[in-house]
């Protein structure tokens, strides 16, 4: 039989070589590949993320988009709204459709509509024909404010004039709306 | 006494195997130790970019929260001034045609146009060209119609004449047309 001799170095070399394997074994499979396995699952989950982020940013680039188009198609419009009722200014823009146009007092405020403020302005005028008025309705739509002509109207003759009456009434962001703030900031 | 000419090595406690095996080992643990290392710097940059990611689309759906409620106004404001500005016109067009209905031979002193009526003050020669002339279309565009005459100095006729439209009837009316199409 033949035998086999090693000496002890060999054994220790053998030993100390079957150690540093077995903690390399060990480092491998109780720390780098739990920790691998969270890394890809890390780097799946933030692709996730990017992808929904990316999806957010173009529906906030789309309504932001959405929302400069309103804007500068409506500009008049939310200016008008915007803009403080001033009865000098309109009397001034509006008398060349009449003889003597006079506004009322302005009086608060019917809570007709939510997020906007109703004025209502008492209006007597002398007009020479009916022409006269429907001009004054055209225009009334091209305004600074946003204005509405309300009944009763009415009309009387006094000599070669037309007398009439009637009520205006003015509308224009609510005051108590944070939003209108935001909005004139955002114009 | 007898001489060796071999020269005996000298015993180290580190051989070269064992200098051999220790250098591919330390390679082995620091290659292990860098992977580590590593992926510890990835997972930190993962976690961190993912707080800003989750920050920013915070802040963009705040965003959008605020937009959408701008866009909401503006349509409301939209809808609003076209309304009035649609009621401006119906109203207009309303008052042309009311004084497109009066002919030449009747003179108005005043009219008084309400929400759901419509009232003159007038004169006119005879009782007959008032009725053929200004109630008979009055009638066909108001529900009701009452009229008074009362002499003047030079023999015509004052009138007063109110005409109004019941709102009732033409709700009514209307649901009842919604009906016979369902």
């Amino acid at each position: 039989m033949m035998k086999v001799s090693i000496t002890r170095p060999y054994v220790y070399l053998l030993i100390l070589s079957v150690v540093l394997f077995i903690s390399v074994l060990i480092i491998a499979f109780a720390l780098l590949i739990p920790k691998g396995k969270d890394y890809r699952l890390d780097k799946a989950s933030l692709r996730g993320i990017k992808i929904e982020q990316n999806r957010v940013q173009v529906f906030n680039d789309k309504t932001y988009k959405n929302l400069k188009n309103l804007q500068s198609k409506n500009r008049a419009i939310i200016t008008a709204f915007s803009t403080k009722f001033n009865a000098k200014r309109f009397e001034k823009q509006n008398s060349k459709f009449f003889e003597k146009f006079v506004l009322g007092e302005k009086q608060v405020v019917t809570n007709e509509y939510e997020s906007f403020d109703v004025y209502e302005v008492n209006a007597s005028s002398k007009i020479d024909s009916p022409k006269s008025f429907y001009n004054f309705l055209e225009a009334i739509n091209k305004g600074d404010w946003i204005v509405s002509v309300e009944f009763p109207i009415i009309f009387k003759r006094e000599a070669k004039l037309i007398h009439s009456s009637f009520k205006i009434k003015v509308y224009s962001n609510s005051k108590n709306k944070i939003i209108n703030k935001e909005l004139n900031s955002t114009k | 006494m007898r001489f060796s000419y071999i020269v005996p090595r000298k015993k180290t406690v580190l051989s070269s195997e064992v200098i051999l095996l220790l250098t591919f080992f330390s390679i082995t643990f620091l290659m292990l130790f860098f992977t580590y290392v590593f992926i510890l710097f990835k997972d930190y940059q993962f976690t961190s970019t993912k707080k800003e990611l989750a920050i920013k689309k915070e802040q963009l759906n705040k965003n959008i929260d605020s937009m959408k409620s701008k866009i909401l106004f503006i349509e409301k404001q939209q809808a609003l001034s076209e309304r009035i500005y649609t009621k401006n016109i119906v109203l207009k067009d309303s008052i042309k045609n009311m004084f497109d209905l009066v002919p030449d031979r009747i003179v108005l002193s005043q009219v008084h146009l309400l929400e759901n009526g419509l009232i003159f003050y007038g004169v006119t020669p005879t009782k007959d060209v008032y009725n053929f002339m200004l109630n008979a279309p009055l009638k066909s565009i108001f529900h009701r119609t009452y009229t008074s005459f009362y002499p003047t100095k030079g023999g015509w006729l004052n009138f007063v004449s109110k005409n109004y439209i019941d709102v009732d009837l033409i709700e009514s009316a209307n649901e009842e047309d919604v009906d016979d199409e369902s």
